[in-house]
């Protein structure tokens, strides 16, 4: 069965292992130019010196050239690629048999077809999140001087960091396996997996913008000398801690009201997100096991 | 009907399959003795392809059961899917596969697996190995789905409709293997087939089925022994026939009928001015395929099949006979 997995899904397996190396060519160049880039401006020092207070002006004009435009081009296909890449290995895997009736020669070898299940499932499974993980890994190190002096919990960063690629990647994987099953039909589990897959990555789109779960953190900080500048987008963020995700500044009075996210809410986050595209992932494809050793028609 | 002192190969007890409110087979008994080779007939819809279904263990009964050398089929099970090797109406195979690959799956799903047979018969076919299976014909990817059902080496072998896409030099190649297989190695056979020549030329047992029902059960020789064809004054009612009347054609004056009737009913039973003939094979298959079906029993009637749900449900099922 090993074999059998491998050889159905081999095509699969090398597109994905492409696909990372093209995003490591370009991700792993640019990083090296952004790390040093980094340690020319005197980033380090400062940090360890002011907590960037000292550089405002390194700091702006440091992620002006690495943290907009070209350098988060990288990121845009990564927002799309765990929906895409889940339903292209997941359509086919029940989808295909079933279109193509070649699961009544695959299910009458001596293999019962529950274990037969079971095991593509486990070992594609296993092959996505050493895919996922791979990405998350350049990724993550491709950010790190970026995550550094801007704050990791916007959308950008964190859709390819932490556990959100993969799960994402897990999620749409057993939408698709279990409209395959359904469907019976390899372009028809694609589509309807992709659009089901939309739903919990809208909703976690909901959950980084407008609507915050859990909710913003408060602190009002006295004014000295009568706040000027501070805003959203200062340098460092008017907490005066780097990673925080400032969402608003108001003035109350002496006091600035700040609403932000801050840094340490990375893996709060990051477990939210991921246990819900986990959640879905686990809970199709248990169905679709369970479909498959129930139905005697 | 065993006809043989051990265990049947094939042994049916009351089977019945029901997609929900409709059955597809029902009360379905027989015994298949070991090393036969079966035809198992019947139009489109009799039910041919559920009977062989539930023996491979793709489909569970509904009702009763059936045996495979005396082990009962249960669905998706190990051991039960040991016991048969089944090809696949259309003899499905993955198209982007090489031979060589569609070998390798065999061994790596099957433990009795003969790599040797296997590789040995495509030899002598001359079927390339490292060939893709989408750039080979019919015949040949019909000979690889034979090869694996053979190199899987399970006592019964299970066909369904295997010649039906192939053109006739193929048909008799494929059909020659197969008799050569069982010959070999004391292999039972059940093949469907709309072919009734080619079943008269292979099969020594007979399976026939009309609208999910048996309508005959038994070797060959034992059916042609148990039916006559008469030729009869047309006047003649059935009830002064011998034997049950299967089929009657009437011509200006005469009328030929087949009737089950032994020799010693026929004895009895002749009249003067009768005329008595032995039954061909495909005289007394085509007499049966063509009989009225005997309704169901009233207690569960059998949906209309044209129902949409039906239908559907059969449709999605893939069991199309």
């Amino acid at each position: 069965m090993i074999w059998v997995t491998w050889r159905q899904h081999r095509a699969q397996a090398i597109t994905c292992l492409a696909l990372f190396c093209a995003l490591a060519v370009i991700a792993i160049p640019y990083g090296i130019a952004m790390r040093t880039t980094f340690s020319n401006d005197g980033l380090p020092a400062c940090l360890a010196r002011s907590g960037g207070a000292g550089c405002p002006a390194a700091i702006t004009s440091f992620v002006d050239e690495f943290g907009h435009g070209a350098g988060m081009l990288l990121n845009l296909p990564l927002i799309a690629a765990p929906g895409f890449l889940g339903i292209v290995v997941g359509a086919p895997l029940l989808g295909r048999e079933l279109e193509r009736g070649t699961w009544r020669m695959a299910w009458t070898q001596t293999v019962p077809r529950t274990r037969w299940l079971i095991t593509k499932l486990g070992l594609v499974t296993g092959g996505l999140v050493l895919f996922g993980a791979a990405v998350t890994a350049v990724m993550t190190w491709y950010h790190g001087p970026l995550d550094r002096v801007t704050s990791r919990l916007q959308p950008v960063p964190s859709n390819a960091e932490g556990l959100t690629f993969t799960a994402s990647l897990l999620c749409s994987f057993g939408l698709a396996v279990l409209a395959g099953l359904l469907l019976r039909n390899t372009i028809g589990a694609m589509v309807a997996g992709y659009i089901a897959w939309e739903i919990p990555s809208t909703v976690l789109v909901l959950l980084n913008g407008p609507i915050h779960f859990p909710p913003p953190a408060t602190t009002r900080i006295p004014c000295r000398a009568g706040c000027p500048g501070a805003g959203i987008g200062s340098v460092p963020p008017v907490t005066g801690h780097l990673g925080d995700f400032v969402l608003g500044v108001t003035r109350s009075g002496g006091e600035l009201v700040v609403s932000y996210l801050p840094a340490s809410r990375f893996w709060t986050l990051q477990l939210i997100g991921g246990g819900l595209y986990l959640a879905i992932a686990a809970a199709t494809l248990g169905t679709a096991i369970w479909l498959l050793h129930q139905r005697t028609t | 009907m065993t006809g043989d002192d051990g265990v049947a190969a094939l042994r049916a007890d009351r089977l019945g399959k029901r997609y929900g409110r409709m059955w597809a087979l029902r009360d379905c008994t027989f015994s298949v003795p070991a090393g036969s080779v079966v035809g198992l007939v019947g139009p489109n819809g009799a039910g041919k392809t559920t009977l062989l279904s539930l023996t491979v263990g793709l489909l569970a009964a509904t009702e009763g059961e059936i045996a495979v050398f005396g082990q009962r089929s249960r669905a998706y099970t190990a051991d039960t899917l040991a016991r048969v090797s089944y090809l696949a109406q259309d003899h499905p195979l993955y198209s982007g596969f090489t031979v060589a690959d569609m070998l390798h799956l065999g061994r790596s799903m099957n433990p009795r697996w003969d790599q040797a047979l296997a590789r040995t018969r495509l030899d002598r076919l001359g079927i390339p190995l490292e060939r893709k299976i989408k750039t080979l014909s019919g015949g040949q990817q019909a000979q690889i789905s034979l090869t694996m059902a053979l190199a899987k080496r399970a006592p019964l072998l299970a066909l369904d409709e295997p010649v039906a896409s192939l053109d006739p030099i193929a048909r008799l190649e494929f059909m020659r293997d197969v008799m050569a297989a069982s010959a070999d190695t004391g292999l039972t056979v059940i093949i469907a087939s709309h072919v009734i020549s080619e079943l008269e030329r292979l099969c020594d047992w007979l399976l026939l089925l009309t609208a999910g029902r048996l309508q005959l059960a038994g070797p060959v020789d034992d059916l042609v022994a148990a039916h006559q064809v008469l030729t009869v004054p047309r006047a003649t009612a059935d009830a002064e026939l011998p034997g049950t009347v299967i089929s009657r054609t009437d011509s200006d004056r005469h009328s030929t009928v087949l009737t089950a009737a032994d020799l010693g009913q026929l004895a009895s039973g002749l009249r003067p001015g009768w005329q008595a003939e032995a039954v061909s094979f495909e005289q007394l298959l085509i007499a049966y395929l063509q009989r009225p079906t005997t309704a169901l029993p009233a207690s569960e009637p059998p949906d209309d099949p044209a129902r949409p749900g039906g239908r559907a449900r059969s449709a999605r099922t893939g069991v199309t006979s």
